[in-house]
């Protein structure tokens, strides 16, 4: 039997009066896969997540969550997705021990010791019996975190997780996510509106702007191994150009006042090291970006809401 | 079924959760005991004391209206009426005591309604507020079932503060004023005459028509509270429906339709005591009435909350 999607959508679509704000999104998470969401503040992150959810009804299109359909088999797709939608909002008046009680008494099967362990988990020990109200943004996430998670999703939904958070939160819940999918199969969605951050903690990344998906890259293809293209501006070129291929053995390519190359970036040192020494008068190095920042970048350039 | 129970008791553990819900046992509480001080103290509740000799005290009782008042008055004087009644049916008065403090206590009752619609205006719109709304929905749980969880939490709420109010008045009254008995025979006015009534069927009667009006006015901010999901707004509009109420039907009296305006109805007391509001009503007519609103509001809250995207602030 084929390996069966955790989620997928199919070409899901929503419409707002007239206007069509979500166009057609399809695209699949696997299970133990951890799927970056990542677009500019506006471009339908939040309102896809409230379509997975169930929280905004969907215009055309479906999401099915390990094969059953969100819009008609609302519990049994449901009840294998843990989430945080937007900011994890807990009752302030509360103690965070008493929210996830709450949240439990809404699900079948929560033993008072499976709540512990997620307390432990999300390391909240000390806190747990404080009002919600008093924690901060990084405590609240990390509630939001223990809640998602108290009935063993299969698919586990995290709006912008690390904000708030300090770079040691940030680093830990980055491990912590990185576990889940591993040890224990869970499909991870993260939405963000950083690169840097779902680099770091993806697999694969889906960038989408104005509601549609404008690509989906493995996150492997761009490691830092990867060469780089590199325009370096130097006078007199060809001297520059027979150096490099003599001392480096590279292949630059002469292009106007420019010899243009594919090489490491950690190379790059050395290159500049022996055009200098070679009596090569350089102006400039110029890095040319990895494709998927590119392409980001170009979606956040123009950073307009339609 | 024990589903269902978990989410009310989800609801009810929310709602004494928060102080202010306290507050308002706490308001009740201080209004009942000032009425009994200033009863015992000030409003002379108790002055009537009845001997053996109660038949000439309430003689003079009414000879003393009767000086100073012109013939037409004392006709329809109701100190006179409510004497004449104990004289002629032979009954001695009863010194004030729990029993009637209870009963007379059920003015409060509006009280109930405001906090009621406080606690019915909130219980939706808050979880909007506070955004806990979309951790709420996300359960495998229907929106209908989570709904009528919330509305029965509400009306929980609505008879758990009667029945305080009713005990604290009861202990207070006994403390206060003292008991008649088990279950002692009031005598009260009644259409244009007066009758002897026993107080436990009295309370139920008295309490049990306020609460149509209670859960009506209830279910109407908890309506409000679902289609606009402001707390502020559903109690405004509830409060001011529930104040403006009687205005508003003596602007529209001379009208046909009048007498299908909600508050037109919501008042049951007007068939056992005095006359209907307005000709032609009855009590079986009032009771159509507010079914056909009840069942819209419950509808409108349903659709509006079942239905609509929870979408972003």
């Amino acid at each position: 039997m084929a390996k069966e999607p955790a989620m997928k959508l199919i070409d899901l679509k929503k419409d707002i009066g007239k206007k069509q704000i979500i166009k057609g999104l399809t695209f699949e998470i696997n299970p133990g896969e951890v799927f970056g969401f990542l677009g500019p503040n506006g471009a339908g992150k939040t309102t896809t997540i409230r379509m997975m959810v169930g929280l905004m009804k969907i215009s055309e299109g479906d999401v099915l969550i390990k094969g059953s359909s969100i819009k008609s088999d609302y519990k049994n797709a449901i009840q294998h997705v843990g989430a945080i939608v937007e900011n994890p909002e807990m009752y302030p008046f509360m103690s965070g021990w008493k929210n996830l009680l709450h949240y439990a008494r809404m699900m079948p099967g929560i033993t008072e010791e499976r709540i512990k362990e997620v307390v432990s988990l999300v390391g909240l020990e000390k806190a747990i019996h404080e009002k919600a109200g008093r924690y901060s943004l990084g405590m609240r996430q990390r509630l939001g975190i223990a809640q998602a998670l108290l009935h063993r999703p299969s698919v586990l939904i995290l709006d912008e997780p690390t904000n708030g958070l300090d770079p040691h939160g940030i680093r830990e819940i980055r491990q912590y996510i990185r576990t889940l999918a591993e040890k224990e199969n869970v499909a991870v969605i993260v939405s963000s509106h950083l690169l840097s951050e779902i680099e770091m903690m993806c697999d694969r990344i889906g960038i989408i702007k104005n509601g549609e998906l404008v690509a989906i890259e493995t996150v492997k293809a761009l490691t830092k191994t990867e060469e780089d293209r590199i325009h370096i501006e130097a006078v007199p070129l060809d001297r520059a150009n027979e150096l490099l291929r003599q001392t480096l053995q590279l292949e630059p390519t002469m292009e106007g006042e420019n010899i243009k190359l594919t090489a490491k970036r950690e190379e790059i040192p050395s290159i500049v090291k022996c055009l200098v020494e070679g009596q090569v008068d350089v102006f400039g190095v110029q890095v040319q970006r990895s494709t998927l920042e590119d392409k980001f970048l170009d979606v956040i350039g123009e950073n307009a809401i339609e | 079924m024990s589903n269902f129970f978990r989410l009310v008791f989800n609801e009810q553990v929310k709602l004494y959760a928060r102080k202010s819900t306290w507050i308002m046992f706490g308001i009740l509480a201080a209004i009942i005991l000032g009425v009994a001080i200033f009863g015992k103290t000030v409003g002379n509740f108790d002055e009537d004391q009845y001997g053996d000799d109660w038949r000439q005290q309430l003689e003079q009782e009414n000879a003393e209206i009767a000086e100073g008042s012109s013939e037409e008055e004392v006709a329809n004087h109701w100190g006179i009426e409510e004497n004449n009644y104990y004289l002629d049916n032979d009954i001695k008065p009863l010194e004030y005591d729990a029993w009637q403090f209870v009963v007379d206590n059920a003015m409060l009752s509006s009280l109930l309604s405001l906090f009621t619609i406080i606690v019915a205006a909130g219980i939706i719109a808050h979880e909007f507020r506070w955004g806990t709304v979309k951790l709420l929905l996300i359960r495998p749980v229907a929106r209908t079932k989570i709904l009528f969880a919330k509305y029965t939490s509400v009306l929980l709420f609505a008879l758990t503060s009667l029945v305080f109010l009713l005990v604290f008045s009861w202990i207070t009254g006994a403390i206060f004023f003292g008991i008649n008995g088990a279950n002692p025979l009031l005598v009260i006015q009644s259409q244009n005459d007066y009758t002897q009534i026993a107080a436990w069927a009295e309370m139920g009667r008295s309490y049990g028509l306020r609460l149509v009006n209670l859960v009506m006015m209830a279910t109407f901010a908890f309506m409000i509270s679902s289609i606009f999901r402001n707390s502020g707004l559903a109690i405004g509009f509830a409060i001011f429906l529930m104040m403006a109420g009687n205005s508003i039907i003596g602007f529209f009296m001379e009208y046909d339709w009048a007498k299908y305006i909600l508050f037109a109805n919501t008042n049951l007391e007007q068939y056992y005591r005095g006359t209907p509001l307005i000709e032609g009503m009855s009590l079986s007519f009032s009771i159509g009435v507010l079914i056909v609103y009840y069942i819209i509001f419950m509808v409108l809250s349903w659709l509006f909350f079942t239905k609509r995207d929870v979408a972003g602030h």
